[in-house]
């Protein structure tokens, strides 16, 4: 686990700008080379309430949020109340000189002196923030400048001068701060040539990058930010993003697409996809190919929309009458949130059958630092074919049961489909040995899946005594749980599953059973990962470490929770 | 053979099917004629004409075309034709549905789809009943009318599918009965002619399931009802309140020529790729 970061806790009101003063910093921070972990609380209302952006953020690599704060910029005295027992030994405040900050180590700062407007505030808190993380005043006036340009020379000016008087107040202070080590980045005078992207973002750039033009939505918090990030690069990039009346629609409209030879995607949370489960249905029974971003919250229904969660994988695995294949990607980081999205288009396609990106808030809403994509290095997705002979056959019966696909309108062939059992030219039947063989026919796909899926791969000690078991957005955490854990005396290894179905039990029994202690570790109530390998396998966990508060696991949580059920 | 059985059955998929699936006295043979008449009418490629259905028996319709065509689910059909009309706006998109599946379980896709105005032609077959199902009632049945699950009469009021689509937003708007054949063919041919959503009511009698239970005693009578009762537009508007009560307005309601979202995406596109460029 990283020693060397530094976790730095911004809290206030909704509408209080505290997501700006968090975005510049982390925008600064990637610039110039370090790494982020960006961990967004946010309650489910536009004004008031109180909401963090938690920034940690250090010289080396991080993968999961953590209880303690070194910084804490306190917006409002709620923050200072909530937080304070979570402020490190070396922890400063960062508060206005009104608020009551009791025997902390703070930084009382004359906001009112420093801002002339209170509009200005945020920008005055980013000076001090900076100046206390020794970070160069230089980078953030270049941001500042370069975002409110827009908005013309004056206010431009107004705003540096308020970060600068800010900076400076900070250093005339009798206050000793401790500067972080040195970013391990080449920085060139264009900053690290870092990106600072969010899970979601990813979602959306490796769709594009896989050619995606197609995104019905209806809004849903966390999964709005995939079809916002695809309309803003609509324009160049020629993508549908289309606002609709429900999820059913989106669905189903996405079908629409993918039938006449769009690459189709929706994005929805775990509400929103229940009304979709008919469309997966018909996808599965018409073979057509589609991408299902979901992007979990904690339900039952409406429950906490703005918090995290991990308990919709038997959502995804069983939704949709009737049986057909699928498959379930669940990446573990923003990385793979881009890789496992521009895979889930290929597979799609290959196996013309519906395939899921589970992510989850927390993921959804973090950045991290990363390094730019290789596009090259991702290959140009297969499309359906475009001609065909007038006797074509859209669901001929071909040894891997992936018929070849044509798009309708483009040819002589004749594109039929239909919901209700067909023969293979896509007729309706109720002849039941045509039924057999459909069924067998659109259920071998699931070998073309199975082939061609993520194995789940071990991080941290290679040969442990004890194994956490984990999939999605849970990954981070783990490993650092994982180094914890090896610290306080038993050799602890990670096993992420960065798909969870098709399962192919060859690729992981092998792990499960070479540990003496098998723990999975869950953002859910009933371990739904360990309930499927179970029934899959035979194979039952020796323990468990659930989350459902809503909240991420840090390494903390899981390492408390498996020596407390020594 | 005449000449305009001639022409349907360049249309029929002959190898498919037959016999097809419609009782006797059913008007959606009538419909399926009409359609094949206007899409002949109009000179279309087969290959540029897709067919989405929904699920009833007015869906079946789908399978004896030779178009393109998609047997869809139950009240989805107009949110598949979106996409695919969106993605390939080449493509003349006609939707059949019927009542059930338009504006009940579909109801909400219909208002939207005619509030963007997406140049689809929509067709509802509206033969005031569930058919397949057995005779449910829809928002269609007329109150007091029996259905298998309205014993005592129902109760509540109707759906007027015009003024819906018409408030909706649809440029076009028409309600056409299977007794006028030859209007509701125009109806059609203008529907797909135009920018912008259409939407065509067609009253089109289902004798096994609603005549029956309605007084109706051969599916004559339910013809000879709508010779009496589906009146013209023009001439139902100069009628008495009295007089209206138990017949019904067919005719155009709206004809408007707003352009289709598709046409509006091109050019917003277009107009967005300039401004970048410039």
């Amino acid at each position: 686990m990283p020693e060397t970061s530094v976790n730095i806790l911004v809290g206030g009101e909704a509408g209080q700008g505290l997501v700006t003063i968090g975005e510049f910093m982390a925008k600064a921070l990637v610039r110039s080379g370090y790494e982020i972990h960006v961990t967004q609380d946010y309650m489910s209302r536009v004004r008031g309430g109180h909401n963090t952006f938690a920034i940690r953020t250090g010289p080396d690599p991080i993968w999961a949020p953590v209880e303690d704060v070194d910084i804490l910029v306190a917006l409002d005295q709620e923050t200072i109340d909530l937080h304070k027992s979570q402020l490190t030994g070396q922890g400063v405040v960062i508060a206005d000189e009104a608020f009551d900050v009791g025997d902390l180590p703070a930084l009382s700062v004359p906001f009112k002196e420093l801002a002339p407007k209170p509009i200005f505030r945020n920008v005055a808190a980013l000076g001090v923030l900076a100046s206390t993380i020794c970070h160069d005043i230089e980078d953030l006036e270049q941001l500042l400048t370069k975002t409110f340009g827009k908005k013309g020379d004056e206010v431009v000016e107004q705003n540096l001068e308020v970060l600068r008087a800010a900076y400076n107040w900070r250093k005339e202070q009798d206050f000793v701060v401790e500067c972080m080590p040195p970013s391990l980045v080449d920085v060139g005078p264009e900053g690290s040539g870092r990106l600072m992207m969010q899970g979601n973002q990813a979602i959306a750039l490796g769709a594009l990058a896989a050619g995606c033009n197609f995104c019905p939505f209806y809004p849903m918090t966390p999964s709005t930010s995939i079809p916002l990030a695809l309309s803003a690069l609509g324009r160049d990039l020629g993508v549908v993003v289309e606002q609709v009346e429900d999820e059913i629609s989106a669905m189903n409209m996405a079908l629409g697409a993918s039938f006449a030879g769009a690459k189709a995607m929706v994005a929805t949370s775990g509400g929103g996809f229940a009304l979709m489960c008919e469309g997966v249905s018909l996808a599965g029974m018409t073979e057509t190919p589609i991408v299902i971003a979901l992007i979990q919250r904690p339900g039952p229904a409406t429950g906490l929309p703005t918090r995290t969660e991990q308990a919709d994988l038997n959502l995804a695995l069983y939704a949709g009458h009737g049986e057909f294949p699928r498959a379930i990607l669940t990446p573990g980081t923003v990385e793979e949130c881009f890789e496992l999205a521009h895979k889930a288009f290929d597979l799609a396609e290959r196996s013309q059958s519906p395939v899921f990106i589970l992510s989850d808030q927390y993921l959804a809403d973090s950045y991290r630092s990363v390094a730019p994509f290789d596009l090259n290095a991702y290959p140009q997705i297969e499309g359906p074919l475009l001609e065909a002979d007038p006797y074509y056959v859209r669901h001929a019966l071909v040894p891997n049961g992936v018929s070849p696909r044509v798009v309708p309108g483009t040819s002589k062939a004749l594109v039929v489909l239909d919901s209700d059992e067909h023969t293979p030219d896509g007729h309706i039947t109720e002849d039941l040995d045509v039924r057999i063989r459909m069924n067998n026919k659109r259920l071998k796909k699931a070998k073309v899946l199975a082939r061609d899926m993520f194995q789940p791969v071990r991080y941290e000690d290679e040969d442990p005594e004890r194994l956490l078991v984990c999939w999605g957005t849970t990954l981070g955490a783990a490993r650092e749980a994982a180094r914890l854990l090896t610290s306080l005396g038993e050799r602890t290894g990670v096993l992420h599953f960065q798909q969870v179905w098709p399962l192919v039990p060859e690729q992981f029994m092998s792990a499960l059973e070479g540990a003496r202690e098998v723990v999975f570790v869950e953002g859910n109530a009933t371990g739904q990962l360990a309930a499927l390998i179970r029934q899959q396998t035979g194979f039952v966990a020796h323990k468990q470490v659930l989350r459902y508060d809503g909240l991420p696991f840090t390494a903390r949580y899981i390492a408390t929770a498996v020596e407390q059920s020594e | 053979m005449s000449h305009v059985t001639e022409i349907i059955h360049q249309y029929l998929r002959h190898n498919k099917k037959f016999p097809h699936v419609f009782c006797p006295g059913c008007g959606h043979g009538i419909v399926l004629g009409s359609l094949i008449r206007s899409v002949h009418e109009l000179g279309l490629p087969k290959d540029d004409v897709a067919v989405v259905a929904g699920i009833g028996c007015s869906g079946r319709i789908a399978a004896y075309v030779d178009f393109n065509t998609i047997h869809s689910t139950h009240g989805r059909a107009l949110t598949f034709a979106t996409g695919v009309k969106m993605s390939n706006p080449k493509l003349h998109v006609i939707c059949i549905m019927g009542d059930g599946d338009a504006t009940a379980i579909g109801g909400n896709h219909l208002i939207h789809a005619a509030r963007r105005n997406v140049s689809i032609t929509a067709l509802v077959l509206n033969n005031n009943i569930y058919g397949m199902t057995g005779g449910q009632c829809s928002p269609t049945t007329p109150e007091g009318a029996s259905a298998m699950t309205t014993p005592y009469g129902q109760l509540e009021k109707a759906f007027d599918m015009v003024e819906l689509g018409r408030a909706a937003g649809a440029n076009y708007v028409a309600r056409g009965s299977v007794f006028q054949a030859n209007m509701l063919e125009r109806f059609i041919r203008t529907a797909i002619e135009r920018p912008g959503f259409g939407l065509v009511e067609i009253l089109s009698p289902c004798y096994t399931q609603f005549g029956r239970k309605n007084h109706f005693k051969t599916p004559v009578d339910m013809y000879r009802w709508l010779k009496e009762n589906a009146v013209p537009r023009e001439s139902w508007e100069k009628m008495t309140e009295e007089k209206r009560r138990g017949r019904i307005p067919v005719g155009e309601f709206a004809i408007n020529d707003a352009p289709g979202l598709e046409q509006r995406y091109a050019e917003m596109a277009a107009r967005l790729k300039e401004e970048a460029e410039r």
